[in-house]
């Protein structure tokens, strides 16, 4: 096994130049593999993050069927349970009340439909970023009889902090319209679409008492230590008229694209994997036929067929230990690079999520354990074919090919 | 390998090579015998069928028909591995080209065979000294192939194919790429472990000086053995 050892290792360093190319093919090939892979978990968590934690929350708490139907008198059940167990929760950071209802602002210049929250400007502090995103005027107060709303809301009513608008609502219960007149106390910019154009924040007291709701809420936002919980937390809010739902529940479509990233990088793990079986076999192929007198003189001095095999199979496992070297190399430099410097995807959407902040591309074990190993064993695995052909070849026919 | 009278004998044998449409017969019906410890040369023109004959008769190639019995026993009775481990241990080859393994040295190419033999190290190093001073290459154990002029190569082919003492040593024109000083000095060389060890040498050529030299003389020619003499 020690001569295999020394006669693969000598052959992979006889042709230098194509050692290091072909190692070089596959290596940039796992390189690209680990920088695509750790883009994709910092793409992931950063959409995820944008989408939770700009407004939404890690997870929400609402009578059951108001998402569907958006009913005013479907508030939560039992709302001062919920809310005295949720104050005993651990893991849980922050949670916010808020009044959910559609809306019809007015201004003396045009109309505008909007979604009308009405949320706890304290509490909602820990669980939004609405504070964040003002970019006119000011963050709400208590008992504020102010109202935020979004930039390109702004631009279509064409108002600014201190003018006047007339919300038009629909009232629990009754259905009768009331109507009530808000000063503009904050403009704020998510650089999301339907945030910027369809929201407007009023004081949730003011919220109650203009929807008839008496201190009643529509929503629990709920941030989390941790992004996810399991599942016996959603089944203990899911309960008596409520339903309790994590953020893959409440924004499919970012469950969903965070799904197909994973089928994105299963399809390119198999290219990947395409490109180092054919540079394995091309190369094992280029050396064995510019070797094949050679093959017979080991057939020849009684070399058996499985130890010819075996001594290919080591010829491709070495150069897959070199390629996998140059790869996590490579890999670690760029992607290490890269995840300090963060790439700026600012202002794309993609799932329904707006970027709001640069990506950093997420370094994991799986990509220096598991790609190299993968990329290693599949090497072998093409190794095989060129192993097997040289273990069935006659002697005389090598020597005779070589010519 | 048991004591017989004829080492390796050739019973009809016939071999054809196809190259698309055209057939070509290297061997038609050539039976021979070989007895232990002669010094034999098969002659005759290029294509006259002596590599494809030496092929056959140490198992590197499969005839169209005919058998070869080496020590009495068919090769096409035996299996891939039992053939491997019979040239292993029995038979020892020597290439017109040399055909040393270039990334190995000296050293490491004669103790090859010893190596899949499972000779302990120390023997091994004690047998390629011993073979090397006698092809006359000694201090010459850590050199590559490259670092050795064609002479010197076939020195240690030649030590390569004897150092674990096979029985038969099959050298296909072993002379052929050497000029006729160096040529006629390995054949010397030959001629000499073969007084010496007693071993079998069946060696091909084509060349009309080094044909007179062995005692034995089969001359081929299209395939069939066309003159077959003992010289005193």
């Amino acid at each position: 096994m020690v001569l295999l050892i020394r006669l693969a290792w000598r052959n992979i360093r006889r042709n230098t130049r194509r050692t290091i190319l072909a190692g070089l093919a596959i290596g940039v090939g796992l390189a690209s593999l680990i920088f695509t892979d750790a883009l994709m978990i910092g793409m992931n968590e950063s959409m995820v993050r944008t989408a939770t934690d700009t407004f939404l929350g890690h997870g929400q708490i609402h009578a059951q069927d108001f998402r569907a139907n958006m009913e005013i008198e479907r508030t939560i059940v039992d709302l001062e349970a919920v809310v005295a167990s949720l104050k005993r929760e651990e893991g849980l950071r922050h949670f916010a009340l808020r009044t959910q209802a559609f809306a019809m602002l007015t201004s003396p210049a045009n109309v505008g439909a909007v979604a009308l929250f009405g949320i706890d400007a304290a509490g909602e502090m820990g669980v939004s970023k609405i504070d964040e995103a003002i970019v006119q005027g000011a963050y709400l107060q208590a008992g504020d009889r102010r109202m935020l709303i979004g930039s390109n809301l702004a631009q279509t009513l064409e108002v600014e902090p201190g003018d006047r608008v007339v919300v038009t609502v629909a009232q629990a219960e009754s259905g009768e319209l009331a109507q009530e007149m808000f000063r503009i106390g904050g403009v704020f910019h998510f650089n999301v679409r339907e945030m910027d154009g369809r929201m407007a924040f009023i004081d949730l007291g003011r919220a109650q008492e203009l929807l008839g709701l008496e201190g009643r809420v529509h929503q629990i936002a709920l941030h989390f230590d941790a992004m996810e919980r399991d599942m016996h937390f959603w089944q203990r809010y899911s309960q008596a008229g409520n339903e309790a739902l994590g953020w893959r529940q409440l924004i499919p479509e970012l469950d969903a694209v965070l799904g197909m990233s994973q089928y994105s990088m299963a399809f390119m793990e198999l290219i990947l994997f395409g490109v180092v079986a054919l540079s394995v076999m091309n190369t094992l192929f280029m050396s064995f036929y510019e070797r094949l007198f050679e093959f017979g003189v080991l057939r020849a001095m009684g070399t058996r067929p499985a130890r010819l095999a075996a001594l290919v199979l080591l010829e491709a496992a070495g150069l897959s230990l070199v390629s996998v070297l140059i790869g996590v190399a490579l890999g670690a430099a760029f992607t290490g690079w890269v995840a300090v410097t963060g790439i700026d995807y600012r202002g794309i959407e993609v799932g329904g999520v707006t970027f709001r902040e640069l990506i950093y591309p997420v370094l994991s074990a799986r990509q220096f354990i598991v790609f190299p190993l993968q990329v290693f064993i599949f090497a072998l695995i093409a190794g095989v074919y060129p192993a097997v052909y040289a273990a069935r070849l006659m002697p005389a026919a090598a020597m005779r090919e070589s010519f | 390998m048991p004591k017989s009278a004829e080492v390796i004998k050739v019973e009809g044998l016939a071999k054809v090579y196809r190259s698309g449409e055209v057939e070509v017969n290297a061997l038609q019906g050539v039976d021979l015998g070989i007895e232990r410890g002669e010094f034999t040369a098969i002659a005759g023109p290029s294509g006259s069928g002596k590599s494809t004959l030496l092929n056959i008769m140490g198992g590197l190639d499969a005839p169209s028909s005919g058998r070869v019995l080496l020590a009495g026993r068919p090769i096409s009775e035996m299996s891939g591995n039992e053939l491997s481990d019979f040239r292993r241990d029995h038979i020892g080859f020597i290439f017109q080209s040399y055909n040393l393994i270039p990334v190995l040295t000296a050293r490491e190419n004669i103790e090859y065979i010893m190596m899949l033999q499972g000779v302990p190290q120390q023997e091994r190093r004690a047998r390629v000294a011993a073979i090397l001073a006698e092809v006359g290459l000694q201090g010459m154990e850590e050199r590559k192939p490259v670092q050795l002029s064609g002479g010197q190569q076939q020195r240690v082919a030649v030590a390569r194919a004897m150092v674990s003492q096979p029985d038969i040593i099959l050298a296909d024109e072993p002379t052929a790429n050497l000029d006729s000083a160096t040529g006629a000095e390995l054949l010397d060389t030959m001629r000499d472990l073969n007084q010496k060890s007693g071993m079998t040498f069946v060696f091909s050529t084509h060349d009309r000086m080094i044909m007179e030299r062995p005692r034995r003389l089969v001359e081929l020619r299209d395939g069939r053995i066309d003159r077959d003499e003992v010289r005193d």
